[in-house]
């Protein structure tokens, strides 16, 4: 870095370099998003890296302690639980599910929010107006209940929860798309480019979308933490994944009987969970303020 | 003008309630099970009895109908037997909801004494130490899964040291009459002997639960008082106020705070649903009778009626507080009562 400028030189770069370097700056964010690719690389490569089979029973070493403590072994790090399962190994698998869902539930939301979100903020009078009418009683209903009312329909388990926890993601995603969009569309360069004579979906693709994607990634960072959290939930309440998935809720909930014996079995997916939404949190709060930065600049 | 207000926000209402009733309506086709046992809650019908229940619920005519039917047993208080204990669903949420209220309500109040000062706190003193802390730590608060964070403080307080019980409102030893169904008023209202003695029990079972279940909210409250506080402070017309001569106090409290708070208010209704949610969990881990564990109960019992019944007073309370809160935000901002 240059202490002082010499001559007078204009800075002209891409807006995401830009970002990027408003970004870098933010120590914690940085972290945040090397804890985030961390989660990712797991997600995706788990079942190649882990050490033993994560649902393999092995009788002969129930409970094992951890391998810090004397009784542990290295070859098991983290010890095994009360059916003698690695838990090192089902705590990386559970990545795949708390995390890997957590995401494709988030992208899932965010396309058919895009989808709803551009309706209504491209619709004027009585149609946006019955939109926002709807997407009040969708708001209204916590995101626990629109659960156990679709699993009451449709029974427990992983993927049926997937659905609940999209639909309560959605109206959020609905209501800041169509304002987004919205804002958007009073600008001078939507209106130069309508007199261009450009059509609804020109505007929508090359005037809108390319303004309102930092704001869209902003916004999915805020649903993720949301969905990994309700994830876990879920699988704690036994309302989602069930019984021999290592979803780090479940395995919590399973660890339960054990509290006194092996605390550390609850205590590690807890801190999993945690870790995962803080990294998003991180970076979500890191993009906004670089955002913000940014713009000032 | 705000009549016009009014009248719009009453439309709203009841087109809400109307899909809300829909969608409960529809409930009982769409569970697993006989239409007739879904809706009328008994678990073994009679040959003989059938006809009349059929015409009773309306089932022979059209849906318009049969819906018009189940909105007129709604407002006359008939919502159904429960599966599992074969009593009405009303009376039994009569008996369980004030418990979520109250601790929803202390957790809401201890949000607000905790989250509003230390948020107005970290946004004026932004760059100091303490001010960084409190940042720091409300995203880490605002990052833990509640029912991990509930299980570390019963390992903690309850199994460790010992000082505070796990579960339930009030010792089983303590004869509390139910009169308005909240514990603590309930324990005031009362003519016993040993309230003092209860009214300490009672606080240290709630203490726990009420703690855990206001984590996330005073988070988000602290977050948002920050935000909007910062956001106000650039404003020019904090520096207007400050040339005109007025002391950082008075900035502060007559042009900071009152523009700063505006967003908060609304900010309450719009995380109420997200508050039930974890009231509902919260209720699960410390065995609190409320609606939540109820409604978690219900669906481990499949029991159909009940989750529908729930359904509706729960959606019907967020709405209430969602209106609530959106109607003071424009009583006290002539800005949004304009617009």
């Amino acid at each position: 870095m240059k202490k002082f400028r010499l001559y007078f030189e204009e800075q002209n770069r891409g807006p995401l370099t830009q970002l990027w370097q408003q970004f870098q700056r933010q120590h914690a964010a940085v972290l945040g998003l090397v804890m985030f690719s961390f989660f990712l690389l797991l997600t995706i490569f788990a079942p190649l890296l882990t050490p033993h089979n994560p649902y393999l029973q092995n009788p002969d070493l129930l409970l094992l302690a951890p391998s810090w403590s004397d009784q542990g072994l290295v070859q098991y790090p983290f010890g095994t639980d009360d059916l003698g399962r690695d838990l090192m190994s089902r705590l990386m698998k559970g990545a795949t599910y708390t995390f890997g869902i957590a995401l494709v539930t988030v992208i899932g939301s965010l396309l058919m929010g895009l989808a709803l979100g551009a309706m209504a903020g491209m619709s004027k009078g009585v149609k946006s107006s019955i939109f926002n009418h709807v997407l009040d009683l969708a708001l209204t209903i916590p995101s626990l209940l629109l659960a156990i009312i679709i699993v009451a329909v449709l029974g427990p388990g992983l993927w049926n929860t997937t659905w609940a926890i999209m639909l309560a993601l959605l109206p959020q995603f609905v209501h800041g798309i169509r304002n987004a969009i919205q804002d958007t569309l009073k600008q001078d360069y939507v209106a130069a480019y309508r007199l261009d004579g450009a059509s609804n979906w020109q505007v929508l693709r090359y005037a809108v979308l390319p303004n309102i994607w930092e704001h869209l990634t902003v916004m999915a960072t805020m649903a993720l933490s949301t969905a990994i959290l309700d994830i876990a939930a879920l699988g704690f309440l036994g309302l989602g994944a069930q019984a021999p998935t290592s979803e780090w809720g479940v395995m919590i909930a399973d660890a339960l009987d054990l509290i006194y014996l092996a605390p550390w079995a609850i205590a590690l997916p807890g801190i999993l969970v945690f870790a995962s939404v803080l990294s998003v949190n991180l970076v979500g709060d890191g993009l906004r303020t670089a955002m913000k930065k940014r713009r000032e600049n | 003008m705000m009549l016009h207000y009014f009248l719009r926000r009453a439309f709203l209402i009841g087109f809400v309630f109307v899909a809300l009733t829909v969608l409960a309506f529809s409930l009982s086709y769409l569970f697993p099970g006989d239409v007739l046992t879904n809706i009328s809650g008994l678990s073994s019908i009679q040959p003989e009895q059938q006809q009349n229940l059929i015409q009773y619920y309306a089932l022979d005519q059209s849906l318009l109908q049969q819906y018009i039917a189940y909105v007129n047993r709604i407002l006359d208080g008939e919502w159904g037997l429960s599966f599992s204990s074969q009593q009405p669903v009303l009376s039994e949420i009569i008996a369980v909801f004030p418990a979520t209220l109250e601790l929803a309500s202390y957790a809401l109040i201890l949000s607000f004494v905790l989250g509003i000062p230390l948020g107005l706190f970290a946004a004026v003193k932004a760059d100091s130490v303490f001010g960084k802390l409190i940042s720091t730590v409300t995203l880490i608060a605002y990052s833990i899964p509640i029912f991990w964070w509930a299980l570390l403080l019963i390992m903690l307080f309850s199994l460790t040291l010992g000082v505070l019980p796990t579960a339930g409102r009030i010792n089983v030893l303590f004869d509390i009459p139910t009169t308005t169904g909240f514990m603590l008023p309930d324990i005031w209202l009362s003519d016993i002997a040993y309230k003092a003695e209860a009214t300490q029990d009672a606080l240290r079972h709630l203490l726990l639960p009420a703690v855990v279940l206001a984590t996330y909210p005073t988070t988000v409250m602290i977050r948002f008082t920050r935000d909007s506080m910062l956001a106000v402070l650039e404003q020019s017309y904090i520096k207007t106020a400050r040339a005109k001569g007025l002391s950082r106090a008075q900035v502060l409290y007559h042009h900071g705070l009152r523009n700063a708070l505006l967003p908060v208010i609304r900010q309450i209704g719009l995380q109420f649903s997200t508050l039930i949610t974890l009231a509902m969990i919260t209720e699960v881990i410390f065995s609190w009778p409320g609606i939540g564990q109820w409604l978690l109960d219900s669906i481990y019992q499949r029991n159909y009626p009940a989750i529908q019944g729930g359904l509706l007073v729960v959606s019907c309370l967020v709405i209430v507080v969602n209106m609530l809160t959106e109607i003071l935000h424009t009583l006290f901002n002539p800005l949004a009562r304009k617009a």
